[in-house]
């Protein structure tokens, strides 16, 4: 039988871990946010070459497996004399993965509000930044709430990943856990509950929010 | 950038990158006699029992990360005796993942049927696996087919993660590489850019279908 003993003497490791987990998603999304909106504004306002250089960067971001920006983060900066901790640099990849997505999710969300939006802030004499930043904006976040929750969600799997640089997130302990005591299948229980949680709590806020908006 | 070493160390990566294509195609066919039957079977069943055990698994999927699931498989699979290759456990990782999301897709695809080709079969006297087979099935594959594309270029990011266990596909090979020679910008530029073309063929082919069968559910939908 399952050691509930055994379960309850690792459970605060393992909830600082999944504190470390959501600390890393929440923070890389956060920027991810950001950085999405200010490089979605230049791909909608900027030349021919800035918009193909921001399709670049998504196309690759969404046609490279997440370990390759880990690795490429991780490994490649320090050759250029920039070095950031493992927290950190797992931070700059994630949020890189993440501004990929979130390009494509503000981009569907903002050609789904109607061009007549566009016309009235021309109209009403705001200029471009400011139709974009008080107009636009507003009413893409909002359309774009459930599918960001989801991405989220998404981090929160990815952040997983920043278990092969050693950043001490919820697989990451697991892991450690197992081969310390050589306990399996409760620590895998513990750890897939924990994911499940989390996960699972996020994507339910996102179909809630979708449906909410309908 | 060194290009000539990119080149010379073709002959290490190609093998990675077959083992990689091949790691995604049979883990996305294996998961595909698994997951479409289940999906099917969850949209056809009444059972509320075995519907909910479908759910779990289909949420246990979604709401892990595949890293997880490769450590379950990875420590589970040789507690139940079975000894098995790196390789076969990272398939079965990937089908044990890929079938929940196919799962979805073939759901989808059958709730996107409308109800009137149902009541028509009804009504002209089909049993109801004559109707699965002849009316609904026929119009539900071509739609799982775009998504089905997309769940392709999925598994073959997700098989970069087999690398954690010595299996040696792209990511494996070309991080060996970078092992022995420290050259990391090469071999991050030749493997991501090995990555990107085939997913990029694959969301090519995609978007083709998408475009074919789109028009085909087009059509179908006029012709109600």
């Amino acid at each position: 039988m399952l050691d509930l003993n055994f379960m309850a003497e690792i459970a605060p490791d393992m909830a600082a871990a999944l504190l470390m987990t959501i600390n890393l998603s929440i923070l890389s999304v956060l920027i991810s946010i950001i950085l999405g909106a200010i490089l979605t504004f230049t791909r909608i306002t900027g030349g021919v070459f800035t918009r193909y250089l921001i399709i670049g960067f998504v196309e690759f971001t969404r046609g490279t497996p997440p370990l390759v920006h880990i690795s490429i983060i991780y490994f490649l900066l320090p050759q250029f004399g920039i070095v950031l901790s493992e927290f950190w640099s797992g931070i700059v990849a994630l949020s890189l993965i993440g501004a990929g997505y979130t390009i494509e999710i503000f981009r569907g969300a903002i050609e789904s509000i109607s061009e007549g939006q566009t016309d009235a802030a021309k109209a009403l004499g705001l200029t471009r930044i400011q139709g974009y930043f008080l107009i636009l904006m507003p009413q893409a976040v909002r359309r774009s709430l459930p599918p960001l929750t989801n991405e989220l969600a998404n981090v929160v799997k990815a952040s997983s990943l920043l278990s092969v640089i050693s950043v001490n997130e919820l697989t990451k302990v697991a892991n450690d856990l197992i081969f310390v005591h050589f306990v399996v299948i409760e620590v895998l229980i513990e750890l897939t509950v924990m994911y499940l949680m989390v996960v699972g709590i996020l994507m339910g806020v996102s179909r809630w929010l979708e449906k909410r908006m309908k | 950038m060194d290009i000539s070493f990119i080149i010379d160390s073709m002959p290490r990566l190609l093998p990675g990158l077959l083992l990689t294509i091949n790691l995604s195609l049979v883990g996305l066919g294996a998961a595909a006699i698994i997951g479409l039957p289940l999906g099917i079977f969850h949209t056809e069943i009444k059972s509320k029992i075995l519907r909910s055990i479908i759910d779990l698994y289909v949420f246990v999927v979604r709401g892990t990360p595949i890293l997880v699931q490769l450590y379950a498989a990875y420590f589970l699979i040789p507690m139940t005796g079975l000894k098995i290759s790196p390789f076969w456990t990272g398939i079965v990782a990937l089908v044990f993942n890929s079938a929940g999301y196919q799962v979805e897709i073939a759901r989808a695809a059958i709730l996107s049927i409308h109800d009137g080709q149902r009541e028509g079969a009804r009504s002209l006297g089909l049993s109801k696996v004559q109707t699965l087979r002849k009316i609904v099935l026929p119009q539900a594959f071509p739609r799982m087919l775009p998504a089905l594309a997309n769940e392709a270029s999925n598994l073959v990011k997700a098989s970069s993660v087999l690398s954690v266990i010595a299996v040696f596909e792209l990511h494996k090979a070309a991080n060996a590489v970078i092992s022995q020679s420290y050259k990391f910008l090469e071999m991050l530029a030749a493997q991501a850019a090995l990555y990107i073309c085939f997913v990029i063929i694959l969301t090519q082919l995609s978007l083709w279908l998408e475009k074919r069968y789109g028009a085909y559910a087009q059509k179908t939908w006029d012709n109600r």
